[in-house]
């Protein structure tokens, strides 16, 4: 982001300090993520310790500090989504994106992109769409009652054209 | 001056003071984790909680946030409290098992063991001894005036560390943060010619030689920093020198002042 267009951004708060999360949420629109170096900029802008905004983008699962694919699969992972088989979708996913884990995270969270950055995968708590579980979304698409064996053709109406591998 | 009760005994106060303070005053210690004279009233790890009888909101509360008010009669150590700061140890336990002072405060209670499983995470930068309590965060940003850690993530898996887990070209090397810990989870370590602040993501601070003597004394920003806010001639006085070359000149000049021959300053 050029530092002239976050001046704009920036510009749009009369209070910039009390709409920090104003600023970062249309940082996050514009960009889909939020970039370290923007951050950087924003606290030296704002005055703000860099901790102060690194804490707030880490408290809201709504912030996500790595670069997305183009389109962003999310698997619901709530209670019910998890009993209806949530797991086998995500290996399912994993398999057919052709993403793997180097690690598991300690709090279980996960963000895999492709290599050619047109897929991230992702996992969420509870969509408030349990009657329908198990439940994903790709981009802003809700599908419900998914089993493994429909993953490709949901894949395949987001461009998706078989295996990466 | 107002008249407050605590545990049955009548103590003077102002109006307003916060009571965990009017309490240690008269020799009733409430434990407390988070609290800190220099800081705002936070109310964050509960430790300090005390009955409300009478002259107040009656119930139970954060002695370390509640403002005395006339006839305010309070009990700190109530069946009750007891009960709930035993709860509270057993949590601290499984929290920060490594933690020597929290055990020690658990011991006093009676809570040897704990009932939740303990949280033990390998290379753990503090050193599996957090509360999270916050007082480093806060003194670092507000009185210090830094702000070079901060709280990362939420629930369960919040830790404190320097944003990016990297090394942050902020902190000024003070210490104030392993100062103010209760439970001794920060770690700093001088290392000939910087002071590494192990637990802040091996944040390096360079330390700073004595003019005089040559040794490493103290973090050369913190020096910096702090001497920008003296005025001029104690500025003057005072700059790169280590405590002892520092007594030893100041008293080279008290002497020089008392047999009335003022020389200049080495």
């Amino acid at each position: 982001m050029e530092p002239q267009r976050l001046e704009e951004i920036i510009g749009r708060y009369p209070t910039p300090t009390g709409k920090i999360l104003g600023i970062l949420e249309h940082i996050q629109r514009e960009m889909g993520y939020l970039p370290k170096d923007v951050l950087k900029l924003l606290a030296k802008r704002l005055e703000l310790p860099l901790s102060e905004l690194y804490s707030i983008a880490t408290f809201y699962s709504f912030f996500t500090l790595e670069a997305l694919g183009r389109h962003v699969v999310t698997v619901c992972m709530g209670t019910a989504c998890h009993v209806k088989g949530a797991p086998e979708l995500v290996a399912s996913l994993k398999h057919h994106l052709g993403v793997e884990m180097d690690e598991t995270t300690r709090d279980g969270k996960f963000l895999l992109t492709t290599d050619d950055g047109e897929y991230t995968l992702t996992s969420a708590r509870c969509f408030g769409a349990c009657s329908m579980a198990p439940v994903l979304r790709v981009d802003n698409k809700i599908f419900g009652y998914v089993t493994p064996e429909r993953i490709p053709s949901i894949l395949k109406q987001f461009g998706w054209e078989g295996n990466h591998h | 001056m107002i008249q407050v009760i605590i545990d049955g005994k009548t103590c003077a106060a102002e109006e307003g003071e916060i009571l965990l303070a009017v309490a240690r005053r008269n020799g009733i210690d409430i434990p407390s984790f988070c609290y800190e004279e220099a800081l705002a009233p936070y109310g964050a790890c509960r430790m300090c909680l005390v009955e409300v009888v009478k002259g107040g909101r009656e119930g139970i509360t954060t002695s370390c946030t509640l403002q005395v008010t006339e006839g305010l009669d309070v009990l700190t150590e109530s069946p009750e409290i007891i009960r709930l700061r035993k709860a509270l140890l057993e949590l601290y336990l499984a929290q920060a098992p490594r933690s020597e002072s929290i055990r020690a405060l658990a011991a006093r209670y009676g809570v040897t063991r704990t009932r939740f499983t303990k949280k033990t995470v390998r290379d753990d930068p503090l050193q599996n001894r957090c509360i999270l309590c916050g007082l480093c965060v806060r003194v670092c940003r507000d009185v210090m005036g830094v702000g070079a850690i901060n709280y990362i993530g939420r629930g369960q898996f919040t830790e404190i560390n320097t944003p990016f887990f990297e090394e942050n070209e902020t902190c000024q090397g003070c210490g104030a943060c392993a100062e103010v810990c209760p439970t001794g989870a920060i770690a700093i370590e001088d290392i000939a010619p910087n002071r590494i602040m192990k637990s802040w993501s091996g944040t390096k601070v360079p330390l700073k030689t004595c003019q005089s003597c040559g040794r490493y004394f103290a973090p050369s920003p913190f020096v910096d920093n702090t001497l920008e806010k003296l005025d001029t001639a104690l500025k003057a006085a005072l700059q790169d020198l280590c405590p002892d070359c520092k007594r030893k000149e100041m008293t080279r000049q008290a002497i020089l002042l008392s047999t009335g021959t003022p020389l200049p300053m080495k």
